[in-house]
């Protein structure tokens, strides 16, 4: 049951919204290298990066399970996790933290949204929700 | 005790009864064999059932009245000086009281003591002989890390308690918003300054703090990742928090379900946690000796629980901060005093405990 939510308008996503609809796949496999996962992080709605064998990888994805949300999950083996950072420090420019991308990190309608800090902050304030509808992974 | 006067006794004894109860009470006398009563009463009224038959009430009707007529001019004496055995005996429990607290805090601290030891001596097992010197100093640095907290959190404790007078007087008082606000702030700025306290700790030792040893045993009782639960402080504000608006109660209402479903995920992330661990620790053959191998690779992902500390202590943060937010700043004030009252309580709770008297013997 969503509880009532005053409506604020989110930016929707430079990307082509009509290829935001979320995959209903969960783990999409090892393969950690850079360009794979830039195309995987466009295509999801929701995704979720982390490490093999995270267990913050693990809240993040049951709290978002919780609210309705599948997110897909991709993990990132250690050999390739350098890689991987460097490719998506490329797509993070331009937003807030120009800093590497830290692990787990959610990826909310093809843009880095934060760690799992700024899930639950986002959560508690009320406003994820609707960061996860304008980004097309939650109707209702 | 034994002077001829007569002397004012518990009610239970009912001197003051009918006649032919005092039999009965001097048998009960008699059966209980207890010392503390006077024995002079025992022995006048046993002579006297000697001498005369139990139904000749009469005889016995004099000293009863004796005993009535004269007892009211020294009860006032002897009530006062009750009133002073009581104070005197208070006092008495009071100190034992604040002694006995001071000793568990002590035994508390030799306990990490001893344990930080057991740690040492494995650690110094695991690490062989290549990082001795270096394995002494690590634990050395772990005490120093505990020991740093502990004093921090005693000033903490302290502060908190000056905090919660603070405020309960400037609502008494009924001082401006502003002034309020400024209380409200810092209030809020101490609880902030305890999850600083206590990820630096976690870092040094994060077992420490997750078992909870530096609180009291009642705040432990309720422990949820090395501090309270974000919903249970909710369950504890609310109540407190009357009247809110509409628009209050919905926004508390979310905020307790979003509170809920983040503590949810985080108790998952611990379980995982566990059973990861586990199965790391118990892999492997048993028939081989080494179980190195194991043991460091559990320890490597038990780093994890160190942000699972931070993230327990995140989310209360956020779920201040929100709170906060929703309220006015009277009820914010009233919310800090409520809470902080409560974890006084539970700490009184747990001195109360320590001090609880053992099973009562039979005299």
């Amino acid at each position: 049951m969503q509880q009532a939510i005053p409506y604020k308008s989110w930016p929707l996503p430079c990307i082509d919204a009509t290829s935001h609809r979320a995959r209903s796949t969960t783990t999409l496999g090892h393969n950690g290298r850079g360009k794979d996962v830039l195309n995987i992080v466009s295509e999801n709605a929701v995704i979720v990066l982390a490490r093999k064998g995270c267990c913050m990888s693990h809240v993040m994805r049951r709290l978002l399970l919780t609210l309705g949300v599948n997110p897909a999950v991709h993990e990132i083996d250690e050999e390739d996790e350098a890689g991987v950072l460097n490719e998506l420090g490329t797509i993070c420019k331009g937003t807030e933290n120009n800093k590497m991308v830290q692990l787990p990190a959610v990826f909310i309608g093809g843009r880095l949204f934060g760690g799992l800090d700024k899930v639950m902050a986002t959560h508690i304030s009320g406003d994820l929700i609707p960061v996860l509808k304008g980004a097309g992974a939650l109707w209702l | 005790m034994n002077s001829p006067t007569p002397q004012f006794v518990p009610s239970r004894l009912s001197i003051y009864e009918p006649i032919h109860q005092i039999g009965v009470w001097g048998e009960n006398f008699k059966r209980n064999g207890n010392p503390n009563t006077s024995t002079s009463l025992i022995v006048e009224v046993d002579n006297k059932l000697e001498n005369e038959s139990e139904t000749t009430s009469h005889e016995m009707l004099a000293p009863t009245n004796n005993y009535e007529q004269e007892a009211s001019k020294p009860i006032d004496k002897i009530q006062r000086r009750l009133a002073q055995n009581r104070e005197a005996a208070r006092k008495s429990r009071l100190r034992k009281k604040a002694y006995v607290q001071q000793l568990e805090n002590s035994r508390l601290k030799l306990i990490q003591l001893e344990q930080e030891l057991q740690r040492a001596t494995q650690q110094g097992l695991y690490m062989g002989g290549v990082l001795e010197g270096s394995h002494i100093g690590f634990s050395g640095t772990v005490n120093s890390g505990i020991a740093a907290f502990e004093m921090e959190y005693g000033r903490w404790v302290d502060v908190q308690h000056r905090q919660i007078c603070e405020l309960r007087t400037a609502l008494n008082a009924h001082i401006s918003d502003i002034e309020l606000r400024i209380l409200v702030k810092s209030g809020m700025g101490h609880y902030f300054e305890l999850f600083r306290m206590k990820s630096t700790v976690a870092k040094a030792d994060v077992f420490y703090v997750i078992s909870g040893v530096w609180k009291t045993s009642a705040e432990r009782f309720f422990s949820w990742i090395g501090g309270f639960r974000p919903s249970e402080l909710l369950k504890v504000l609310v109540p407190q928090l009357d009247p809110l608006t509409e628009q209050q109660i919905l926004e508390v209402c979310n905020l307790k379900q979003s509170c809920q479903q983040a503590e949810d995920a985080l108790s998952q992330g611990m379980e995982k946690l566990q059973e990861t661990v586990s199965s790391t620790v118990a892999g492997g053959p048993v028939d081989e000796v080494s179980y190195i191998p194991q043991v460091a690779t559990a320890m490597e992902k038990l780093e994890a629980l160190v942000s699972f500390v931070n993230q327990a202590d995140h989310l209360r943060q956020e779920t201040l901060q929100q709170m906060s937010r929703i309220l006015t700043t009277r009820q914010a004030a009233r919310g800090l005093l409520a809470l902080g009252e409560y974890f006084h309580r539970l700490r009184a709770l747990s001195t109360l405990w320590a001090t609880r008297p053992p099973e009562p013997s039979l005299p």
